[in-house]
């Protein structure tokens, strides 16, 4: 590879941030139906062969995204050979690293995958992309994600949120699993990324190269799925439930499901409530928008 | 003033302007697909990539509704580049309405690519069988060595002192406008197109020769569409890597030849094979042909004194600083110089612009004096400019005049069609005087008889 201040980057030059997940949890609930994760695989393949493709300077990145650790799998900037295939080894490694430490504790349900891990991770990366030089590739995060939300992973996803925001990266999410997943619509609500849950799971490479192949030039010109509607809802500190309405710390906006004594994140003191009984509506406030 | 122009632009125009045939042959190579898509627009590739997995023929409008309204001219663009590289065709069905398709090659040969992945070119030859391997750095001083010596002997072979194997009847061609021969006596002086190809970038200038060299295979017998099929997979190989020569045709052996006189590559000699090594300018090949811009090191310091210091062991930096400056004197690595009124004035006599010089400095100009904002002082480029347009204070055109308007209103009037036509010059209304350029005689003749009427 040719060292990178040497080259000038055009305006469609990307490096693309995956965040694949594979929560064991998740794919065993998914077998029943045509779509395994083999097949996601060779989608996703194809999908950043075809990135590389278009541009001989694009670069991708992919994250692994496990139930209790996430790794970078691959480096299209240092494997000798520019081949997505080259992650699969990789891969198998993480996946039973991965499960070698979740067999402590059993799991019930489907479970969570930990995405502010590996959203930190990707944006690290960045950071130190960012860092290298005054010029490099414009970057963007998207997310192959199918576990449900983990409430325990709230303000870790929000701060991740917020520091893409900052630093102008767009986080677009695609949707394998049946749900729709709030931390995702909010990521890319904010971000300026794409959100998108596709309807035809077979059909995710048409999906991937028609909407998250768009470079972020070609974005100004093209149309591309619109948010239909975004859930706001936050989860609170105490409980990590998900709640439409709660208490936030007026000091630190940290949000509580139960009146507290004393703020937990900067332990500000909340003082009595007011002496006269309030009623109910006046009690619980509704929460803030997140999205600032 | 006729303008040359060396119009070092896009390697695919040429691609495209080969015949339907010989870009339908060129489709079969995996690696010319791959090129190709690399240098169309963001937009197009994008259109390809959609369009990839879709066997049947697209409406025209369908694909309108893919861009915002603001996009729509770069959508146009991108359609029209698609059709003349003939990536998609265009076809009208039966209510009249135009739908496209991506050639059926090319989309194969991508779709293959993507899912199989791409092969090299060719293997790579053990390490136990070449001796030793130039370095990275061993392999550019060679590449950019022999560049300047085949710049050196473009413009004086005498100079040159080493002789290249690039046959004389090649170098005439690739001199040919470069240089300009009035006698037989007299060395051929350099043209004006000379200069401005002296002062291009390097990526320019190589890519200038590479299109004459294509352009003038047909000349010599060589298949152009093999020409740039060739050298589209030559910048798909591995820089600094061995290539056994045995795996080539005749043909690209001695295409090989003439390229390692460019330092494209280098060749080696074995005991019993031999192979070539590419360098970055072959592996650079595609992707200067689509952008011809490129950083490099550069050499040179100007002081607002107006003296001139090139860091640089190069003759070829001395005979272009020639161009436009008085060398004072040369140490062995360090060019001492200054620009004046005489040494510029004889460079725009050449042809060479203000402009032109004012690029090469700051393209060229020092690391230490690069991070400087402007990194050649104001004042002297200020000059530079200054002196272009003392030469050019007085502008001829030629003109009619025009007297003895029977009234004011014809003479008003007449003033008004020139101005419309915007061929008026001077007009004089109280003595009804009036100066039109001669490009617009017939049709200020036509409306003047008009008038009389």
């Amino acid at each position: 590879m040719t060292p990178v201040s040497s080259k000038l980057y055009a305006d469609d030059v990307s490096l693309l941030m995956v965040l694949i997940d594979t929560n064991p949890y998740f794919w065993s609930s998914t077998k029943n139906t045509a779509f395994t994760f083999s097949k996601f695989l060779s989608h996703v393949l194809a999908f950043l062969n075809s990135i590389l493709l278009l541009n001989q300077m694009n670069q991708v990145v992919v994250i692994a995204t496990g139930y209790n650790s996430c790794n970078y799998v691959f480096d299209s900037s240092t494997s000798s050979m520019q081949r997505a295939e080259c992650l699969l080894e990789k891969l198998e490694d993480f996946v039973d690293k991965d499960d070698s430490l979740s067999q402590e504790n059993s799991v019930d349900g489907v479970g969570f995958s930990l995405l502010s891990g590996s959203l930190s991770m990707a944006l690290c990366y960045i950071q130190r992309v960012f860092r290298s030089g005054p010029l490099h590739p414009q970057p963007r995060i998207l997310c192959l994600h199918g576990s449900p939300d983990g409430p325990r992973q709230y303000v870790a996803v929000m701060n991740s949120i917020f520091s893409a925001q900052r630093s102008m990266v767009p986080i677009d999410s695609c949707i394998i699993g049946s749900q729709h997943s709030a931390f995702l619509q909010q990521a890319s609500y904010i971000t300026g990324g794409v959100y998108l849950k596709p309807q035809v799971s077979d059909g995710l490479f048409q999906y991937l190269s028609t909407v998250f192949a768009t470079d972020l030039h070609s974005r100004g010109f093209l149309q591309l799925p619109r948010p239909v509607g975004v859930d706001f809802r936050a989860s609170c500190f105490c409980h990590k439930n998900t709640i439409d309405m709660g208490y936030i710390c007026s000091v630190c906006l940290s949000i509580f499901c139960k009146h507290h004594k004393k703020c937990s994140t900067c332990g500000s003191d909340f003082g009595e409530a007011r002496k006269q009984e309030p009623s109910a509506s006046d009690q619980r406030r509704k929460t803030p928008d997140l999205n600032r | 003033m006729p303008q040359v122009k060396i119009v070092a632009r896009n390697f695919m125009d040429m691609v495209a302007s080969l015949p339907a045939v010989k870009l339908d042959i060129l489709y079969d190579n995996s690696f010319i697909c791959e090129a190709i898509l690399r240098s169309l627009p963001p937009l197009a590739k994008k259109y390809v990539l959609q369009l990839l997995y879709i066997d049947i023929p697209i409406s025209a409008k369908s694909m309108e509704e893919w861009v915002l309204p603001d996009g729509f001219s770069k959508h146009k663009v991108s359609i029209d580049r698609l059709i003349q590289l003939r990536v998609m065709s265009e076809t009208f069905d039966r209510k009249k309405e135009s739908t496209y398709q991506l050639n059926p090659k090319f989309q194969f040969n991508l779709q293959k690519h993507i899912v199989h992945g791409g092969v090299l070119p060719r293997e790579p030859m053990p390490s136990n069988i070449t001796v030793r391997l130039p370095s990275l750095e061993e392999l550019e001083a060679y590449a950019i060595e022999q560049w300047e010596y085949f710049l050196l002997h473009l413009i004086s072979s005498s100079e040159a002192g080493k002789t290249t194997n690039i046959s004389s009847s090649m170098m005439k061609i690739f001199q040919r406008g470069l240089l300009s021969q009035r006698d037989d006596r007299e060395p051929p002086r350099l043209t004006e197109s000379g200069f401005q190809f002296l002062l291009m970038d390097k990526n320019a200038q190589l890519w200038y020769i590479i299109r004459e060299y294509i352009t003038n295979a047909e000349e010599r017998g060589v298949d152009s569409a093999d020409l740039i099929a060739f050298l589209l997979e030559l910048s798909f190989h591995v820089t600094g890597k061995a290539y056994n020569t045995n795996t080539l045709t005749d043909l690209q052996r001695n295409i090989l030849r003439d390229l390692s006189d460019l330092g494209l590559v280098k060749l080696q000699q074995g005991r019993k094979e031999s192979w070539f090594i590419p360098t970055k300018l072959a592996t650079n090949l595609s992707i200067s042909l689509a952008d011809t811009t490129s950083r490099k090191q550069g050499f040179i310091v100007i002081e607002t004194n107006f003296r001139l210091y090139a860091y640089s062991t190069s003759k070829l930096h001395c005979e272009i600083l020639r161009l436009f400056a008085r060398v004072e004197y040369q140490l062995p690595n360090l060019i001492v110089g200054a620009i004046n009124k005489e040494s510029l004035y004889k460079a725009f006599q050449n042809g060479i612009t203000s402009e032109q010089i004012i690029s090469f400095l700051q393209q060229n100009a020092h690391p230490r004096v690069a991070e400087r904002i402007p990194s050649v002082p104001e004042n002297v480029t200020d000059q530079i400019r200054l002196w272009e347009s003392d030469l050019n204070r007085v502008e001829m055109t030629p003109a009619h005049l025009y007297d003895e308007f029977p009234s004011k209103d014809v003479f008003e009037a007449a003033c008004d069609f020139a101005r419309e036509y915007g061929g008026l010059l001077w007009e004089d209304s109280k003595r009804m005087h009036l100066i039109v350029k001669a490009d617009i005689l017939t049709e200020m003749k036509e409306f003047l008889r008009r008038q009389k009427q």
